[in-house]
This record gives C-alpha cells, structure tokens and sequence, in this order.
C-alpha cells in the first residue's frame, strides 16, 4: 500500500470583508505524520484546518492532497473525517447510530456494518455505551463517541478541532495519550487544531505555528521551541514564553541593561542592536549579576515564577521552590551565554545564538 | 422553616383560585353549550332558564344526520384542514432550511417579505382574493380554498421552522457533510429529526387556523366546498335560531380541536416560547 495522506496547501489566502483571515498559506504534511497547527484564537489555523476539509474554500490559492487538486471538492468526497471541538454529535441518534452514520452514507450494511462500529466503539472504550444517547453522556465519553465517528470508515485524513479543549484537565491529559496512541495504531495522517501549545508539544511530529493568518514556522516541536525563527514565534512559544530583552552586539561583546557580557561564541552578526531571548528557566539568581526590581512572585508549586523588573522590560524569572526571596527585592539576575538567542532588532529574525550556533 | 412551608402552601392555594377564575372565563361558555345542546329547542328559550329537565341526545342526531347535517361539512373541513397542514409541511420545511442555512441571494428582503404578508389584515385580502379565485374559476373549489390558507399558513410556518432550524448547530451538519451525506439526506436524516418539536407545533397551528377558519370559508366556498364553521349558520335563519342544534353543531365541530389540543399542548407550549431561552425551543 502506498502511503496516503500527503495534504500540500498552496499560497491560501482568505478574506472575510477587510479581515484577512489566512494571508498566503503554504504548508505540506506528509503521510501519517501527526501534524499540529497552533496558533492563539484568529490566527487562522481553524480556517486552514477547515478548508483542508472542504467546509470552506479559499480566494487564492490550493488544496492538493495526494496529488489531487481538491480546493473545490466537496468535503464529502475527500475522504476526511472531523472531531469538532463541540463534538457535533447527533442528539437524536444513540452513541451506535453516530458511529454507524458515515457507513451508512457509504452504503455500508448489515453484519458488517455492525461489526465496523462495534470495533471502533472498542478502539475508544465506548463499546459498553452503543445503546445510548449522547446527552447520556460525559463529555469524556461524548469525546470518544466523536472520535469513534471519525475513524469508523478508516479516513485518509483525521482532521481534529481542539478536541480536548471541552474536557477537565485531567481528562485532557489522560485524552491526549489515548489520542497519540490511537493514531499510531491507525496509520493515518492527523491534522490537529490546538491553542495549546503543551498539546501541540507533546503530540505532534511536526508543527506550525500561525500568527495573524501567516505560518511563522514549521518544524518540529524540539526545533520550534529551542530555535524559534523569529521574535513573534519566541514571544509565543513556551508557557510563559521567551523573554525578549533589548540590547547591543559588537563582536563578542553584548551589551545588555547595563551590563557588558563577553560571549563564548562567535554570533556571527554585523555589530548594532539585537534582540536578546532568554527562557525564564535559564535566568538564575545569582550575587555577581545584573540586578533587577522585584515586581512579583508567583507560587506555581514546585517552582516560582518571578517577574522582575530589568531596566525597562518586565521580565519573567522560574526558579526552584527552594530558593528563598522575600518581597521588594532586587534580584541579581545571571544567565549561560550559551542560552541566548539572539533576533534582528528590526526585522524581528533570528541571527543566532542557544546551543545550536548560528542559523 | 415551618414559616417557609405555610408561605409555599398559601401561595399555591392563591394561584389554584386564579387560576381556577381564569379557567372559568374560558370554559363557562362551553358548559352552557353543553347544556344547551341536551335540550329540547323549547326548553332552551325558557326563561328563567331550566335547570332541571330530561336530557336529550336528540341534538347530536340531528346535527349529524338531519335536514342541516353537518357531516359532509366536517368532511369537507377536515380535507381542507389536511391538505393545507401537509402541503404547508411539505413547502415550508425546505424552505425553512433555505432561510436558516444557504446563502441565496436577497435573502433578507425575501425574508422581510415572506414576514410582510403576515401584517396584512386578513379582512383587507378577502375582496382581492376573490376576484382572483373568480378569474381561474377557483371559487367554491378545494383547490382554491387550500391555496388561500397557505398563504396564510405557509409565511407562519417558515418562520416557526427556521427560528428551530438556527438553533442547530453548524457543526453538526457540516459533521453530516463529512460523513459523506448530501444535504437533502442532511435535512432528511440530521435536520428533520431535531426539528421534529417544531414541526409538531406548525402542524398543530396551522391545522388549527384552517380548521377554524370562517372569514375565507365563508366568501370564497359555496356548495361545493362548505367547511363546517360556514355550515353551522344553517341553524340560524331570518326566522329562528335552532340554539340546541347550533349547540350540538358547534360542540362535534370542536371534538378534533380539543383532541389535537389535549395531544399536543406540550408541542404547543413549548412552540409559544420559542426563542425565549437560547437552545430551549429544542427537541
């Protein structure tokens, strides 16, 4: 069997009167690859994930999923099933019914219809809840009857909508496992819409994060989160993200609030201003750094989120729980050379910098 | 405690008596037909009015089965009633459907249109539809009738059906879209069952308002078509009115209505409110 599922977006843009939802959209995801698109509320992922579906269509540009140009096909020939995030299960239809609808449609019956959905109620554990109507269910098992709908009829494509989103934390933990496993088990390629970008992390092969209908980067989890392209992806990613703090280059030296540190790498950059990027976990407390105004402390349990006040910029500092700092403070804060990442101050861009060198 | 229970009991015994009070008003006018209606015609016009005589069925008989029978009328009524109930589903549920979800070109005027026949006074169409019905030689025609009720009927009905129709969630039919299913197999198998309270009520209205209807009834039927609100007046003459048979007329005329009332007051209730709770016009 050759491998199904390559999906390839070519130059999409969509516009809602003046609002440009989705401004040059080109993306390939390759088969059975789990695939994120994150990105935070009206930044198109949705619309991307929509039009992949065939429930919308773009102004310019193209659908092609396996070599076949399907931007105007409808969504019922493109062999794709969805997860709505409100699941958009049919109300007056038991969990059964639901699952069985798409194999109906397909013209699917008889034994092998009922054996079709029994195996797919048991891949979701909902094989005991057939008989039942969905307002009978949790929202957990109101999720898996949603997803036994999608992989029932073995789709090409596994479109999911922030499915987690409507489910308690803990559910959404345990969820999101199940959901890794499940497409592993199913050989498929999954497209997933999240907000979250832990979710994101943790789930996805590959990612691409969309800021303002752009696709800013797509790359792994490890590559967006350690070499993040630019300042908007930086600011974005990470919970809290990056801190992005002005400051000037010549050479080696980097001239930061103040404070002149000599870098132990070549940052390969014309001398002028940058924009420095450091992970709050990378900041530590230490006597000989530069100091900064405490501004707040925040408990988060096992460690301590602080944010502080280093010269004009707030930024956020996690440190471990065991160390102590009382309120109205300055905190002499430090960092490894080697943790910094260093952006265009005025195109935004990365130059270099964290472990990997220069770009 | 106890303060708090005494409070709850009086005030349900409060709203038992209005309640009560304003039962009455309602249905102290049927009692009297009643009696009426098992009297001789005599008795009827006694005054001061008997309250102890010899009931009779004898009313019923006749208004069935006598010189002014009503029952090829009820027959008639129940025709027209039907029809219009059934072609006014069968139209205004697609278009409903077209209002809620498609995008049609001038849908807000055609909306704004479609509500516009409903403010109308009705007694203002009766001369125009006349002349109309004159000219295709529709009067005194089933027909004719049935097509001047869905006027009536069907604008109503759309209205109801789509304030059901948006309370269903996009997602749901797009899901249906996906799943392979076209969008008449989407309203038939996704839309359709959810809308079904909603349907329910249309049916029971506008089988209500034909069924009742005198105004029309009377101007554009004839002998041919005579519903059974135009047949009762036979009782009633320059001379006399037959009170008893009117009675017993007006009574069995009222039998369907009450019986589609008792059935379907849940559906009716929850019609009235439609649209005043987000989502509580569903199912």
């Amino acid at each position: 069997m050759t491998a199904q599922g390559r999906v390839s977006l070519r130059g999409m843009r969509k516009t809602y009167g003046n609002f440009v939802a989705l401004d040059g959209i080109d993306l390939d995801i390759e088969p059975m690859e789990f695939f994120a698109l994150l990105g935070p509320s009206g930044s198109g992922k949705t619309t991307t994930l929509r039009m992949i579906a065939g429930l919308d269509t773009p102004d310019e540009g193209a659908v092609v999923v396996d070599g076949v140009d399907v931007t105007f096909a409808p969504p019922g020939v493109r062999d794709v099933a969805m997860v709505f995030q409100n699941y958009a299960l049919y109300p007056h239809m038991t969990v059964g019914e639901n699952i069985a609808f798409p194999l109906k449609m397909a013209k699917v019956r008889g034994a092998l219809l009922d054996d079709m959905v029994r195996k797919a109620a048991a891949k979701v554990h909902i094989d005991h809840l057939l008989h039942r109507r969905p307002g009978q269910l949790s929202g957990g098992q109101q999720q898996r009857c949603a997803l036994a709908r999608a992989i029932v009829r073995e789709p090409k494509l596994f479109l999911l909508d922030e499915p987690l989103s409507n489910l308690d934390a803990q559910l959404r933990l345990e969820t999101r496992v199940e959901l890794k496993k499940l497409q592993r088990n199913l050989n498929v390629t999954a497209i997933y819409v999240t907000h979250d970008q832990e979710e994101a992390m943790t789930l996805s092969d590959r990612m691409a994060v969309f800021l303002e209908g752009r696709i800013k980067q797509v790359g792994t989890p490890e590559e967006i989160f350690n070499r993040p392209n630019s300042v908007e992806v930086a600011a974005f990613i990470g919970s809290p993200p990056m801190n992005l703090v002005p400051a000037h280059i010549d050479g080696r030296t980097l001239k930061i609030v103040g404070s002149s540190i000599d870098l132990d790498w070549d940052p390969d950059c014309s001398p002028g201003p940058v924009t420095v990027g450091i992970r709050p976990s990378h900041l530590r407390v230490d006597p000989k750094g530069i100091p900064a105004q405490l501004y707040l402390s925040e408990n988060l349990g096992e460690s301590r989120l602080l944010n502080l006040k280093l010269g004009d910029v707030l930024v956020k500092m996690r440190i471990p729980e065991s160390v102590r700092i009382t309120d109205s403070e300055t905190v002499p804060v430090a960092f490894d050379a080697g943790s910094i990442h260093l952006f265009d101050s005025e195109s935004g861009l990365r130059v270099s910098g964290a472990r990997s060198g220069s770009v | 405690m106890n303060k708090h229970r005494r409070a709850r009991v009086m005030r349900t015994i409060v709203l038992m008596i209005v309640a009560s009070a304003l039962l009455l008003i309602w249905i102290l006018p049927l009692i009297w037909a009643f009696v009426v209606s098992l009297k001789s015609e005599r008795e009827v016009l006694a005054f001061p009015p008997s309250v102890i005589f010899e009931p009779t069925w004898s009313n019923y008989a006749e208004a069935l089965f006598g010189d002014f029978s009503i029952l090829d009328s009820l027959v008639t009524s129940a025709i027209v009633a039907t029809s219009t109930t059934l072609l006014t589903i069968l139209l205004a549920v697609p278009a409903a459907y077209a209002f809620a979800r498609l995008r049609l070109p001038a849908k807000r005027s055609l909306g704004f249109y479609t509500l516009a026949t409903q403010m109308v006074p009705p007694v203002g169409l009766v001369i125009p539809y006349f002349l109309i019905l004159n000219r295709l030689s529709w009067l005194d025609t089933y027909q004719g009738m049935i097509t001047v009720y869905l006027t009536f009927s069907l604008p109503f009905a759309i209205w109801l059906l789509v304030s059901y129709m948006e309370d269903i969630p996009w997602e749901m039919e797009e899901a249906a879209f996906l799943d392979r299913a076209n969008r008449l197999q989407t309203l038939w198998h996704i839309i359709i069952p959810q809308v079904r309270g909603g349907i329910a009520v249309t049916v029971i209205f506008v089988f209500l308002n034909a069924w009742n209807e005198f105004l029309f009834a009377v101007q554009l039927g004839g002998n041919n078509v005579r519903p059974v609100t135009v047949a009762m007046y036979n009782f009633v003459s320059v001379e006399q009115t037959l009170w008893a048979k009117l009675s017993a007329a007006a009574l069995i005329a009222m039998l369907p209505v009450v019986i589609i009332g008792i059935a379907g007051q849940k559906q009716i209730v929850k019609g009235l409110t439609v649209g005043a709770v987000k989502g509580g016009g569903r199912r």
